[in-house]
């Protein structure tokens, strides 16, 4: 495995969880899939529309999402929104991420310069 | 309508494995999706068909797609049960097949069938008891695995360190020597008994032996002295602290000689003492049993010979 792709690994590895916090923070106001995918994209949550798509009907399987077809534009679609259960375990998850980001910094160790 | 064509295919491809309750409803959201995220890259210049192909390619295999919508497993056996599986697997293939091999070779030898008949039977019947485990087990994982739904269906249990192996013994210990050597003095002591007072005894006819009068002195002898050689070699490896490749080949050779001996004198009906089964048991039936007790004398030996052989070799192996 080369270098770039041991890279990829650990990246998809490290953002795995992030896709769900960011589904459940912008949801809070109502949105669909396709609008949802722009929208994470544009914020630097670039997610495959084939892991998107089901993780909507995972969270809404357990209750933290809630959906209804709005069929007033001439393309009917399914919104999702954030619920009161989905609103805490985004709660939950922001509070953990920044403890994860604190204990990062305050690892030993020193960082190169990051290069684009 | 063909430019909506392949989006069409991809919907219902993907909705076919879906349950026939949520169908309607995914079919519909996700043809949305398709079309917006089309309509989003015509937006951008792309050409529609063009456009199409790429949403599509991106979503990719809808089977895959569809899995996810209903958390189907994509694998035949998954994490939670492949060790107990593997587990399993192989403590049925070290049993069973060898089992079987023995039970088919043992019953058609004393059907008397001819040799090559055994044999191709045996070897039929081994490769189908090894594919039908390696199948059976797998579809009942594979059922598990299923129907289970990602829950604990039992079959596992958490581990704990009380589950650990004990650690192999690496020495030859002196308690596997000791063994071996009484177990030399007493093969040594009844052969000894057999031809120099008999195995049983019948007022009529005095001790009557066993083994054939023929054997000895050369047989016998020769037997003793394969027997003090295999002393030998059991004290080496003690004296040694292990088994190894050559010490089990030379284990292996001294098996295959007196296996082979004996089953040449057998077939020669010079091993077993013609007097003996006419005495013990005065009827007609008595070459019956001499046949019978014949073969399964001569299985016995293989038997033997070939577990004491792989044996030595394990021990080789493990204590490399």
């Amino acid at each position: 495995m080369s270098e770039t792709e041991a890279l990829e690994t650990h990246l998809q590895e490290l953002r795995r969880g992030t896709a769900v916090l960011a589904c459940l923070r912008l949801l809070e106001s109502p949105g669909y899939g396709y609008g949802l995918l722009e929208e994470l994209s544009a914020r630097g949550f670039e997610t495959d529309a084939n892991t998107l798509y089901p993780l909507l009907r995972r969270l809404e399987k357990q209750g933290h999402l809630t959906s209804e077809w709005n069929t007033d534009e001439a393309r009917p679609r399914k919104f999702y929104r954030t619920s009161a259960a989905g609103s805490r375990l985004a709660t939950a998850l922001t509070h953990d991420f920044h403890a994860i980001a604190a204990a990062i910094d305050a690892l030993p160790g020193t960082i190169q310069e990051h290069e684009d | 309508m063909n430019t909506t064509s392949l989006t069409d295919r991809y919907v219902d491809a993907a909705m076919r494995t879906v349950p026939e309750q949520q169908r309607q409803d995914l079919g519909a959201e996700l043809r949305t999706s398709i079309e917006d995220q089309i309509d989003g890259r015509v937006e951008n210049g792309e050409e529609h068909s063009a456009a199409e192909r790429a949403v599509l390619t991106e979503l990719g295999d809808p089977d895959k797609l569809a899995a996810g919508y209903t958390d189907r497993p994509l694998w035949l056996i998954g994490p939670r049960y492949y060790l107990t599986w593997w587990r399993l697997t192989k403590l049925l293939w070290a049993i069973v097949p060898v089992c079987a091999a023995f039970g088919v070779a043992l019953g058609q030898t004393l059907a008397g069938a001819p040799f090559g008949a055994v044999v191709g039977s045996v070897a039929s019947v081994t490769i189908s008891v090894i594919v039908h485990i390696g199948f059976w087990t797998t579809l009942v994982f594979f059922i598990v695995e299923r129907s289970a739904q990602g829950a604990d269906a039992g079959l596992v249990t958490p581990w704990t360190p009380d589950d650990l192996p004990e650690v192999k013994e690496r020495r030859a210990t002196l308690s596997d020597l000791i063994a071996s050597l009484v177990f030399l003095a007493i093969a040594a002591g009844a052969i000894l008994w057999d031809h120099f007072v008999g195995a049983v005894y019948f007022a009529d006819t005095g001790w009557v032996s066993f083994l054939a009068p023929g054997l000895w002195p050369w047989y016998i002898g020769g037997l003793l002295v394969l027997m003090a050689m295999d002393a030998l070699l059991v004290i080496s490896v003690y004296a040694k602290g292990r088994w190894d490749i050559g010490s089990a080949t030379i284990n292996l050779v001294l098996n295959l000689t007196v296996a082979g001996y004996a089953l040449w004198l057998l077939s020669q009906q010079q091993l077993i003492n013609p007097e003996f089964f006419a005495t013990v048991i005065p009827t007609d039936s008595a070459d019956t049993v001499y046949t019978i007790v014949t073969i399964l004398f001569g299985f016995g030996i293989v038997a033997i010979a070939a577990w004491d052989s792989v044996d030595a070799y394990l021990k080789a192996h493990r204590q490399r």
